[in-house]
C-alpha cells in the first residue's frame, strides 16, 4: 500500500486496491449520544446551544453594542446641556425614565417577534391608512430631525479638528451616500463604532472630577420640579433623546430582522433591559461629568462642541477636544447612515413599496428617493450659517419628545391585541409602566406647550 | 365594478326602510379564482354590529349608493371576537401585505376591486396604486376612476399571518402553486414569517417539502418551527435527507430526537447517518439518497431493476456501479442516457466509466465542494477508506456550501441588526 495519495479518477477504481486519503488527520468533534428508538447513537451533526460565559456574551452583546451607539450626537448635546445647566439636577428623571426605556423598547421587540412584522406595518395593517400617514408623518418629522442632528454633529466634530464644517458636512453625506447604496457600507460601519467608543471615557472622567457624591445622589433620588421653562424644555429633551421614536421603530425591525421567533422570545428580553440600563447609565455619567466640570466651574451654558468637551479633561487634559471630536464623529456618521436607511425601509414598507439596498434605482426609485433626500435635507439644514449648534440639536430632541406620546399610543394599542400578540400580550404591570410612561411624557409635553403658548400671548407661567 | 373604499360608504337599506351603515363583508378566500362575499355586516342604531347573509341581499343599487336587503333585523348579532376565523374584507384584506404573483413581489392591497357576477358580489382585483390612497384619504373626492394597474385576484396571494388558521393543503388550488419551489422560497423570504409559515401550509405536502429545502437556512429554520408537528414531520420526510438533516441540526436536541423517532424508520434511519457526520466535512454535506446497483449486470437487467429503484428517490443522471449490494465498494458510473441507449446485451461493466473521481467523507466539506463545483458533475460519489459508496455530494449542496460569501451581494442586506 502505498503512502502516496491514490491517483483520482486517473486509474480505474476497481484496480486501486485501498484508497490512502490525501487529506491531513482532521479533528473529529465530539459527539452527542442520544438514544433513538432505544438505540443509542452518537451525533456529531447536532448543533448543542453555547453554554456558559458564551451564552451570556451571545445575549448581552447585540444591547451592549446598540447602547454605546445609541447615544449620538443629540444624545451628547442635550445630556451635557443638563448637566451644565442644572448640575445633578435632573439625574432622577434618568432614574425614572430608565425603567420606561426598558418597558418601552421590551414591547417594541415583543412585538417584533410576535407578529415578524415592523411597527408601520402594523399600524397599517391594524389602523389604515389615515393613521398610517400621520405616524409616518411623526416618523419623517422626527427622524429628519435626527438626520440633522447627525450632520450637525458632523459638522460640530470636524471643526474640533479645524477643519471646516462647509467642507466635512457635504463629504461625510456624500460619503455616506455611496457606502450605502453601493455596498461597502457594513465594513466602515465596525470603524464607526469603534470611534464611539471613546465616550467610555465619560465614567471615568466623571469620577476623576470628584464629584459631590451626596449631591449627586440627591440629585438622583429626590425629584425636584422646577417651574422653569428651561428646565421643562431641557426636560423633555431629555425624554425625548432617551426614548426616541427611532429607537422603537429600530429596535422591532432589528428583532425582525434576526429573525427571532415567538416561541423563542424570552431570552431576549435580557438583551433589551441590559441595554436600556446600561445606555442610560451612560447617559448619566455624561451629565455629573458636565455638571462636575462645568456647572461647578460657573458655565452654565453650552453653546459649541468644544465646550461640551470640556467635560472630558479632568482624564484627557488638553486632547480631550480631539478625543471628543472622534467621538461625535463617529457616533454622527454611523447615525447618519442607517436612519435615513431604515426611516426609507420602514416608510418603504408601510406602503408596499420596493425596497431595499439590494435592488437598484429602478427597481425601488421611491425608496432610494425618499434615502437621497433625507441626506440631502440634513446636509442642507446643517449648513445654514450662525445655527447655534447646541441648541439646535437640543430643539430637536424636543420635538422628539413632543411626538412620542402618539407613537406611545399605537404601541400600547398594539400590544395589547392579542388577535397579533397571543400569548405576548401585555401583563397588567407592563400596561400600567407602559400608560404611566405615556402619561408622564404627555404631561411634560403639554406643560411645555403650554407655558409656551402662554408665554407668546404675554402670561408668564414659569418664573426665571 | 365598484372598489370597496366607495363601497363602504353604502348604506344598508331594507323593505321598511330601515337603514344601517356597512361595515364588513366576509369573503369565502378559497372558493374558486375570485372569492364570493359571503356575508355582510352592519351597526344599528346601538352600535351593535350585526350580520346578514349574502342571500337576503335584495339587490345592489348602484346610484342610490344602496344594499337592499329584506329585514334589517333578521340579523344576527356579530361581536367582533366572533369572527377571528372569518377573513373580512375591510379588517383583513385591505391595506395586508399580499402576493403579486406576475410580477414575484409583495406588494400591498390599498384598495380592492369588487364585481357583480351572477347575483354575486366577487373579490375580482387588487389596486395597490398611490391613486388608490389618494382616493381613500380623500373619501372618494380624488382618483376615484379606478387605476389600470388593478391587480387581477387571481394572480394576487392573501396571507392571513396566522400558520394555525388554514387547514393543511386548503388552497392547493391556488396560483402560487403553479410556481417553481425556487421562486416560492424567495417570495417567502420577502414576508413575514408567520405569512411564509401559512403560505407553506397551503401548498401541497410535495411542492411544501421543495420549497422548505431551498428557503434560506434562518428563515427555513423560523417557518419550520411554526408548523405543527404532524406538519413537520410530514416535511422532514419528504424532504431531501440531506436538508432534513442539516434542518434537524439546527434544532434543539430534545425536539430533534422526538422527530427523529417519529419518522417513518427508513427515513430517519438515513438522516441519523447522515446526522453522524460533523457538520464541516465531506459527511456533512452528501445525501445518501443515491441509486446504486452492481456493475455485473447486463443493461437489460439493468433497466429492469432500475425502474422499480427510479420510482423513489430524487436524484437520478448518475448512477453508480458497485461490486455488490452488500459490500458496495464503488466499481464506476454510467449516466442515464448512456444506460438507455446502450445495446441490451452488454454487461454493465464494459460500458461504465470506471475512472471517478471520489471524495472521502471525512474531507473538509468546502475544499470537496470546490472540487464538485470544478468537475462540472452533477454529483460526486463519496466512499470511505474501504471504497464502500456512502453517498453523493451533489452540485446543489456544493453551490450551497460555497455560495454563502458571494450571495450576500444578492440576499437582502441588513439593515437594523
Amino acid at each position: 500500500m502505498s503512502k502516496e495519495p491514490a491517483p483520482q479518477g486517473l486509474e480505474p477504481l476497481a484496480e486501486a486496491d485501498s484508497l490512502v486519503l490525501p487529506t491531513r488527520p482532521r479533528r473529529i468533534p465530539t459527539a452527542l449520544r442520544v438514544n433513538i428508538r432505544g438505540r443509542s447513537v452518537q451525533l456529531r451533526g447536532l448543533r448543542r446551544p453555547p453554554t456558559g460565559l458564551l451564552r451570556w456574551l451571545l445575549i448581552l452583546g447585540p444591547g451592549l453594542i446598540a447602547a454605546s451607539a445609541g447615544n449620538d450626537a443629540g444624545g451628547i448635546a442635550t445630556y451635557s446641556s443638563a448637566g451644565a445647566k442644572f448640575g445633578y439636577d435632573l439625574i432622577w428623571v434618568m432614574v425614572i425614565i430608565t425603567v420606561s426605556l426598558a418597558v418601552v423598547q421590551e414591547m417594541c421587540a415583543r412585538l417584533g417577534a410576535a407578529t415578524g412584522r415592523g411597527l408601520l406595518d402594523l399600524i397599517r395593517e391594524r389602523f389604515g391608512v389615515g393613521w398610517t400617514l400621520l405616524a409616518v408623518t411623526i416618523i419623517l418629522v422626527a427622524n429628519g430631525g435626527l438626520v440633522v442632528s447627525e450632520f450637525v454633529g458632523i459638522g460640530a466634530a470636524s471643526e474640533l479638528f479645524g477643519v471646516s464644517k462647509y467642507i466635512a458636512v457635504p463629504l461625510g453625506a456624500a460619503l455616506l451616500w455611496y457606502l450605502v447604496i453601493f455596498g461597502s457600507y457594513s465594513w466602515v460601519e465596525k470603524i464607526f463604532l469603534a470611534m464611539t467608543l471613546v465616550f467610555f471615557a465619560y465614567p471615568v472622567a466623571a469620577i476623576m472630577a470628584h464629584p459631590h457624591w451626596p449631591e449627586v445622589a440627591r440629585g438622583a433620588f429626590i425629584p425636584k420640579l422646577q417651574l422653569d421653562s428651561d428646565y421643562i424644555f431641557i426636560l423633555v429633551g431629555l425624554l425625548g433623546t432617551t426614548i426616541t421614536p427611532y429607537m422603537q421603530l429600530f429596535q422591532q425591525s432589528s428583532l425582525v430582522e434576526k429573525g427571532v421567533a415567538r416561541r423563542h422570545y424570552g431570552p431576549e428580553r435580557i438583551d433589551t433591559y441590559f441595554g436600556a440600563g446600561f445606555s442610560n447609565m451612560m447617559s448619566i455619567f455624561m451629565i455629573i461629568a458636565t455638571a462636575a466640570t462645568l456647572h461647578v466651574a460657573g458655565q452654565t451654558d453650552i453653546n459649541t462642541a468644544a465646550d461640551a468637551a470640556r467635560a472630558l479633561e479632568p482624564l484627557m487634559g488638553s486632547s480631550a477636544p480631539m478625543l471628543f471630536g472622534t467621538g461625535l464623529l463617529g457616533a454622527s456618521l454611523l447615525a447618519g447612515a442607517v436612519l435615513p436607511l431604515a426611516t426609507s425601509y420602514a416608510v418603504s414598507e408601510a406602503f408596499g413599496l420596493p425596497k431595499g439596498v439590494n435592488l437598484d434605482f429602478r427597481r425601488a426609485p421611491k425608496f432610494f428617493m425618499l434615502f437621497t433626500a433625507l441626506i440631502v435635507f440634513g446636509a442642507g439644514i446643517a449648513l445654514i450659517p450662525g445655527v447655534p449648534v447646541i441648541q439646535l440639536l437640543v430643539a430637536i430632541q424636543v420635538l422628539n419628545g413632543i411626538m412620542l406620546p402618539i407613537i406611545l399610543i399605537f404601541i400600547l394599542i398594539l400590544i395589547n391585541d392579542e388577535h397579533l400578540t397571543g400569548e405576548l400580550k401585555n401583563t397588567r404591570l407592563y400596561n400600567v409602566l407602559g400608560w404611566g410612561t405615556f402619561a408622564m411624557i404627555t404631561t411634560a409635553v403639554v406643560v411645555m406647550l403650554g407655558g409656551q403658548l402662554l408665554e407668546f400671548f404675554g402670561v408668564k407661567l414659569f418664573g426665571g | 365594478m365598484v372598489m370597496l373604499s366607495a363601497l363602504r360608504r353604502f348604506s344598508v337599506v331594507d323593505e321598511r326602510g330601515k337603514s344601517a351603515r356597512l361595515q364588513d363583508l366576509a369573503v369565502a378566500l378559497f372558493d374558486g379564482d375570485y372569492p364570493p362575499v359571503t356575508r355582510l355586516f352592519y351597526s344599528v342604531e346601538d352600535g351593535q354590529q350585526m350580520s346578514l347573509g349574502w342571500d337576503d341581499v335584495r339587490a345592489l343599487e348602484w346610484e342610490a349608493k344602496q344594499i337592499k336587503v329584506a329585514d334589517l333585523s333578521a340579523g344576527e348579532a356579530a361581536p367582533p371576537d366572533s369572527l377571528k376565523q372569518e377573513v373580512l374584507l375591510v379588517r383583513d384584506v385591505l391595506d395586508a401585505l399580499v402576493l403579486d404573483l406576475q410580477n414575484r413581489r409583495t406588494t400591498r392591497a390599498n384598495d380592492l376591486s369588487l364585481e357583480e357576477k351572477d347575483g354575486r358580489l366577487v373579490l375580482r382585483a387588487a389596486d395597490t396604486s398611490g391613486r388608490a390612497l389618494l382616493r381613500r384619504l380623500s373619501r372618494g373626492l380624488f382618483a376615484n376612476a379606478p387605476d389600470e394597474f388593478l391587480y387581477d385576484w387571481k394572480y394576487v396571494e392573501f396571507l392571513r399571518g396566522e400558520p394555525r388558521s388554514v387547514r393543511n393543503g386548503e388552497g392547493e388550488h391556488l396560483r402560487v402553486t403553479r410556481l417553481q419551489p425556487g421562486e416560492i422560497a424567495v417570495l417567502s423570504t420577502a414576508i413575514p414569517y408567520l405569512h411564509a409559515a401559512e403560505l407553506l401550509t397551503l401548498l401541497p405536502d410535495p411542492l411544501a417539502a421543495q420549497t422548505l429545502e431551498v428557503t434560506l437556512p434562518e428563515r427555513q429554520l423560523q417557518v419550520f418551527e411554526e408548523l405543527d408537528e404532524e406538519d413537520a414531520i410530514k416535511m422532514l420526510t419528504l424532504m431531501a435527507p440531506n436538508v432534513a438533516a442539516d434542518l434537524i441540526g439546527r434544532l434543539a436536541t430534545g425536539t430533534a430526537t422526538r422527530y427523529l423517532e417519529r419518522m417513518p424508520k427508513e427515513r430517519s434511519a438515513r438522516v441519523v447517518e447522515l446526522l453522524r457526520y460533523p457538520e464541516d466535512s465531506v459527511g456533512g454535506i452528501m445525501t445518501n439518497e443515491v441509486v446504486f446497483i452492481s456493475s455485473g449486470l447486463t443493461v437489460r437487467e439493468a433497466r429492469a431493476s432500475l425502474r422499480e429503484i427510479l420510482k423513489k428517490p430524487e436524484f437520478v443522471y448518475l448512477i453508480f456501479l458497485v461490486d455488490d449490494d452488500k459490500q458496495r465498494r464503488l466499481q464506476g458510473m454510467i449516466s442515464l442516457r448512456n444506460l438507455i441507449v446502450a445495446d441490451d446485451d452488454k454487461r454493465l461493466e464494459e460500458i461504465m466509466d470506471p475512472y471517478v473521481t471520489t471524495l472521502n467523507h471525512h474531507e473538509p466539506a468546502r475544499e470537496a465542494a470546490y472540487r464538485v463545483i470544478n468537475s462540472h458533475m452533477a454529483a460526486m460519489p463519496v466512499i470511505d477508506d474501504e471504497r464502500k459508496l456512502l453517498g453523493v455530494v451533489t452540485m446543489d449542496a456544493a453551490v450551497t456550501q460555497v455560495a454563502p460569501a458571494s450571495w450576500s451581494s444578492q440576499a437582502p442586506r441588513r439593515v437594523f441588526t
